[in-house]
């Protein structure tokens, strides 16, 4: 059977460039290459996630989770190795992006639903929606630079789960915004995950991440170090940390 | 089964971007809305800014070879913004789009679509400044008394050939300006120079004396072979009447007795080709890099 989302083997290198020639006047006055150090983000993953399984993805910082999110979202392609994502995956990577501070909230609705992939045509049937999930039916005609933080944070998530992707990959946004506004996150959650959707989901927050998956998967320095049910892998990597 | 031939792979792959670019043509629209809507948010007179810039420059030029430099073609004005407006939307449009893709940075590293929105739609938004000032020109040149010639019925097309030429060359120097910074002031630097190597401020007429005179006639050829030289002239040749100079009214001896040529339509042909080879090559270019962008520290 098809899965949602497959790797294989897959290795993803950047090039960590220690004093970049980052103009051609650096480049020709470099006589040797810029030195150039190969970082491998991830090392070899295989990882397989079922059709409506919640995934989480814990490490710690640089171990490589947001390279495998944007492995699986088509922003990088890998360097070796196959990453086969079976329907569209829609990243909730950070809210707002591409937000214009000049622009109206209702203006930036349509440029970020359209930058989400979104038809123009869809967002006018959803726009009230949206704006009424936002909490900001005063505020919408008002340019996006008189917003508040946790006001910007609001357009962008009420926007984004709009999306209405096959797979959705949240990175890191559960931490913004009041304790009601995150209640509210959870609950478009469970509303995915009871649609059927596959998640994947990254995520410091260790509570967060045993209430809302089933499923973990550990990530040391770019290789997977455990893969099970959710309780176990988050208490094996809560033992690493503490223990060091 | 037989080999394909390599064109065909290339060919394919480019219709499968296009394909892609389709799907988010709503985002290119949302991204040209955007940047027409954010360069005059904040002021009353709106677009007319963007007419008041060419406008200015037309009239001081205008009044320095009219008065100081004395050429004495009648209706001098109309001959210069025929040849001004599509130049500002051919230096306007690189000048956004060298930096088109830098500025979203960010964005890139977070959202997939398409790269080259990017690039297209700073073109766009000044695709459409530059109608809103043929529209201006038009209206000027009815103000003028100056006869509309059936020359204009091939205004959409000349509008496309430049746009393609435009389009190319913004996905070159778009995807370049990534890696190298040095890229945006080298447009800007080769810009500048362009301004006086085509045939804005003077007439194409007056290069081909100029080249005869020192015994490099067919050098002239090769001027028009540049493909902006020959969109420029076919503006000037099929939106206006040609010029007459009346030799008593110049004080330049070369130009005396310097008649408008007959617009030569191959030159425009070639304009044509070349404009979309450089389309096409840019797109295969950025595609070819474009997936590395967001990993660019």
């Amino acid at each position: 059977m098809k899965k949602s989302i497959e790797l294989i083997n897959v290795r993803k290198a950047f090039r960590l460039v220690h004093d970049r020639a980052s103009s051609l006047k650096a480049l020709a006055l470099a006589f040797r290459k810029p030195k150039a150090e190969i970082i491998w983000a991830l090392d070899g993953v295989d990882l397989t996630v079922e059709y409506g399984e919640t995934l989480a993805i814990i490490g710690r910082n640089g171990s490589g989770k947001s390279t495998l999110l944007g492995l699986i979202g088509n922003i990088y392609r890998p360097t070796e190795g196959r990453v086969i994502v079976n329907g569209r995956a829609a990243a909730l990577l950070e809210l707002g992006a591409g937000f214009h501070p000049d622009l109206t909230g209702l203006e930036n609705i349509y440029l970020n639903g359209a930058i989400l992939g979104i038809r123009t045509k869809q967002m006018r049937e959803k726009v009230d929606e949206i704006v009424r999930f936002a909490e900001l039916e005063r505020f919408i005609d008002a340019p996006l630079r008189t917003y508040s933080k946790g006001m910007v944070m609001r357009l962008g998530f009420a926007i984004a789960v709009q999306v209405d992707p096959d797979i959705l990959l949240i990175d890191e946004v559960l931490a913004v915004g009041d304790e009601a506004f995150q209640e509210k996150c959870y609950k478009k959650i469970e509303e995915f995950q009871h649609a059927g959707k596959t998640i994947v989901f990254v995520s410091h927050d260790l509570d967060a991440v045993r209430r809302v998956s089933s499923r973990a998967v550990w990530l040391d320095d770019g290789k997977i170090k455990a893969d099970g049910d959710v309780n176990n892998v988050v208490n094996s990597y809560a033992e690493g940390i503490t223990s060091g | 089964m037989t080999r394909k031939p390599p064109y065909f792979i290339l060919y394919s792959i480019m219709l499968r971007e296009l394909t892609e670019l389709f799907r988010y043509r709503d985002l290119l629209i949302q991204l040209v809305i955007r940047d027409l809507r954010v360069r005059y948010k904040n002021s009353i007179l709106g677009f007319f800014w963007s007419l008041v810039n060419p406008l200015l420059q037309v009239a001081t030029i205008t009044i320095i070879v009219k008065y100081v430099m004395r050429l004495g073609i009648p209706n001098y004005s109309a001959y210069l913004l025929v040849a001004f407006l599509p130049w500002t939307f051919f230096q306007m449009a690189l000048m956004d789009a060298s930096q088109s893709v830098l500025m979203h940075h960010d964005l890139l590293k977070k959202v997939y679509f398409p790269r080259e929105v990017l690039p297209l739609s700073t073109v766009i938004a000044n695709l459409i400044h530059f109608l809103l000032s043929i529209c201006v020109f038009f209206a000027y040149l009815l103000i003028l008394g100056t006869p509309i010639t059936i020359g204009w019925l091939m205004l959409p097309v000349l509008i496309l050939i430049e746009f393609l030429l435009v389009c190319g060359i913004a996905l070159f120097i778009s995807c370049l300006n990534v890696f190298y910074e040095d890229i945006k002031y080298i447009v800007s630097v080769l810009l500048n120079i362009f301004f006086y190597l085509t045939p804005i401020m003077y007439l194409s007429e007056m290069v081909h004396k100029g080249l005869t005179a020192i015994g490099y006639e067919k050098w002239f050829i090769l001027y028009q072979l540049n493909p902006l030289n020959a969109i420029i002239i076919a503006f000037r040749k099929l939106l206006l009447p040609p010029y007459k100079v009346p030799p008593e009214r110049t004080i330049a001896e070369q130009f005396k007795n310097m008649p408008d040529m007959a617009f030569d339509w191959r030159f425009l042909a070639i304009a044509a080709g070349v404009s979309l080879i450089i389309a096409i090559l840019g797109y295969a270019f950025f595609n070819s890099r474009k997936w590395i962008f967001a990993e660019q520290t």
